[in-house]
């Protein structure tokens, strides 16, 4: 019998072996790029020339003062803006080095890649099943037998199945809003999203169930990436990894979340976190 | 185990009944009681009054021909001048034959004709009036729809006999009539065109009369269904059209129904328009979809000064039992449809909410 001798596989060779592995590789380590972003609704200029990157499969709390602009920031990412009378765009937002904006960009399957959670639950008016399933059968993603499986795994994956399996062809709006917005995260889940944008998602929610969704969060990294916008401070800190401050429409301060909560170097941002400013 | 007892009332002032206040409420609590109960009986007994009186003046025509009344075709009235002769022991005209199925058949074929025409158009109209027109566009579009439905009947039916006929008969019947393959249902769509009145011309302009009724309410029900689901949809990756099919119209899918509901009663019980348009012609169902027929409602309007001349009131007694059976048509329709709005409300939303 011969004698296996081991080699050890050069760091080449190692990074093509995890290629196959990984869906990640080769792409940008950003997978969300903001460059020199300028919004505006007619006159008014409610984001002014922000730069940043979202790296992939990290969570980013957004936070600054009401109207500070953060939703609309939020919203211009997967362009839910573009419709709205008198928006106007200056700079650019890469997803994995493309324009969203680019002509050969296609509208649909951008939402598709970056889903969205919003303030209050906005369960359809169909069943619970039907509901989690509703984006899978627009793309056509699933069909048939397959969208009870989609079904059921989204909703374990939330954690809302064992609530909701006797029930699943029953109306959404019977459940407790905690349990709404769950099932909204499942039914964004569900399209396979690589980017997640989360307005507030916890701030119709009761102590409890803002937990429950916390805790999912967490569990959503590294396979997504999240940008969450929150009044919450303590939210932030639990949950991100980054923080992002905005104030009258321009990105203060960014860093990783316990440097920009412990010391912060702008002022505003001191008093902000502080619980000193509005 | 004992119970242990509370002082009924700590502040006996206040508890009191005398005390002016109280009493006062309490009145009107009662007063509101009594008349919201009134309002709610008064319609139903205004109906009950209104069908019986039907009932008693068609009694002796229901006597002669029993339920044969709507499965017959014939319609004539006998020698009104001449001899009478006693059915049933009724004093009828000799000869007088009366059966209601071609205009019962006519009544639900131009209803339904109207509703398919009529409800796309409402609902595209409204979306029109509220999701995607600028306001410039979408303010004059509303105002023309409210002022169609302002538009007396008789003027569409003028509209319709001399401008509408005329011309689907030359330049659109044709077309359709002969390029139809034979086979059933489109069958229905060949043969001789006629002159323009008749069963699909009247359902035609049946249509148009109630697209105002059903597309001013379906927009006011549009704009109450909040932006949140609907954005829900779009940031999912759906198109415009598949949030309209799967979140606007089902948010508020039973109230379509009302006012399709609405339309279809305006339809049934349309008089005049259909007076000109159909062609009136008693007693034979339409051959096809063009053949000149009549309505319930049509033929009551029409047949009610000739009908006074029969002495024997054999006549008048018939168009009364025609009318109660137009009613009895409307009170079914009504239950269909609430039948259908409770099982349309199971997966609906509280109207207001996200
Ligand atoms: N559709 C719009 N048209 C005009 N101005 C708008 C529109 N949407 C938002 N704005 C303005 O843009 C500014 C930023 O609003 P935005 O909703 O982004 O703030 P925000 O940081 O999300 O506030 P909040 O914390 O209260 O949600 C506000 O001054 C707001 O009035
Ligand atoms: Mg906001």
């Amino acid at each position: 019998m011969d004698e296996v001798t081991r080699q050890k596989a050069t760091p080449n060779e190692v990074d093509r072996a995890l290629a196959h592995l990984d869906p990640d590789a080769g792409r940008p380590s950003n997978v969300v790029d903001v460059r020199s972003l300028s919004l505006q609704f007619g006159a008014k200029t409610v984001i002014s020339d922000v730069t940043i990157p979202f790296e992939r499969g990290t969570i980013t709390a957004l936070i600054g003062p009401t109207g500070s602009g953060k939703s609309t920031f939020l919203r211009t990412l997967n362009r839910m803006n573009d419709r709205v009378v008198g928006f106007r765009h200056e700079g650019e937002v890469l997803l994995d080095n493309e324009s969203i904006w680019s002509s050969s960009q296609d509208l649909l399957s951008l939402r598709r890649r970056v889903g969205m959670l919003f303030q209050r639950p906005n369960p359809f008016p169909m069943s619970i099943k039907d509901n989690v399933v509703a984006g899978v059968k627009a793309h056509g993603i699933a069909k048939g037998r397959e969208l009870d499986v989609v079904a059921e795994t989204r909703l374990r994956e939330v954690g809302l199945w064992n609530a909701v399996k006797d029930r699943l062809n029953d109306s959404p709006y019977r459940l407790s809003g905690g349990q709404q917005q769950l099932l909204c995260l499942a039914r964004a889940l569900a399209v396979g999203p690589e980017v997640l944008l989360l307005d507030e998602p916890t701030s119709a929610l009761d102590p409890l169930s803002t937990e429950a969704v916390e805790n999912l969060l967490r569990t959503l990294v590294p396979a997504l990436t999240l940008i969450v916008v929150t009044h919450n401070l303590g939210q932030a800190r639990r949950v991100s990894d980054r923080t992002m401050f905005f104030y009258e429409g321009r990105l203060v301060e960014h860093g990783p979340t316990p440097a920009l909560f412990e010391s912060p170097r702008d002022p505003d941002t001191a008093r902000y976190v502080n619980g000193l400013m509005g | 185990m004992t119970v242990p007892s509370t002082p009924r009332s700590a502040t006996p002032v206040a508890r009191d009944p005398r005390a002016t206040g109280v009493r006062r409420h309490r009145r009107e609590d009662r007063a509101w009681r009594i008349g919201g109960r009134l309002a709610t009986i008064l319609p139903i007994v205004g109906f009950a009054f209104v069908m019986i009186v039907l009932a008693v003046k068609a009694w002796p025509a229901f006597r002669v021909s029993g339920l044969g009344f709507i499965t017959h075709s014939a319609w004539q009235p006998g020698n009104t001048y001449g001899g009478t002769q006693r059915v049933h022991g009724v004093l009828i005209p000799q000869g007088a034959t009366y059966g209601a199925w071609p205009m019962l058949l006519g009544t639900l074929q131009t209803s339904a004709i109207a509703l398919l025409v009529a409800l796309p158009i409402s609902i595209g109209t409204a979306f029109a009036l509220t999701e995607r027109l600028p306001k410039w566009l979408s303010a004059p579009l509303g105002f023309f729809v409210e002022i169609l439905a302002g538009v007396p009947s008789v003027i569409i039916g003028l509209w319709g006999v001399l401008v509408l006929g005329p011309f689907l008969s030359r330049d659109v019947y044709p077309i359709v009539a002969n390029h139809l393959p034979n086979v059933p249902v489109l069958r229905y769509f060949r043969g001789s065109v006629g002159y323009g009145e008749g069963l699909l011309t009247s359902g035609l302009v049946l249509g148009l009369m109630i697209v105002p009724v059903i597309a001013s309410t379906t927009r006011d029900l549009f704009l109450q269904v909040p932006p949140l689901p609907k954005e829900g949809a779009l940031a999912l990756g759906m198109t415009d059209a598949e949030v309209a099919r799967r979140v606007t119209i089902p948010w508020v899918r039973s109230g379509i129904i009302g006012a399709t509901v609405l339309g279809l009663g305006r339809a049934l019980g349309e008089t005049i328009a259909v007076a000109m348009v159909s062609g009136s012609v008693l007693g034979t169902v339409a051959p096809n979809v063009y053949g000149t027929m009549t309505t319930i409602a049509a033929t009551i309007v029409t047949q009610l000064d000739s009908a006074a001349t029969d002495g024997t009131g054999f006549a008048v007694a018939t168009l009364a039992e025609a009318g109660l059976v137009l009613a009895i048509i409307s009170v079914v329709v009504n239950l269909l449809a609430r039948t259908i709005v409770r099982r349309a409300g199971r997966m609906a939303a509280p109207v207001g909410r996200a």
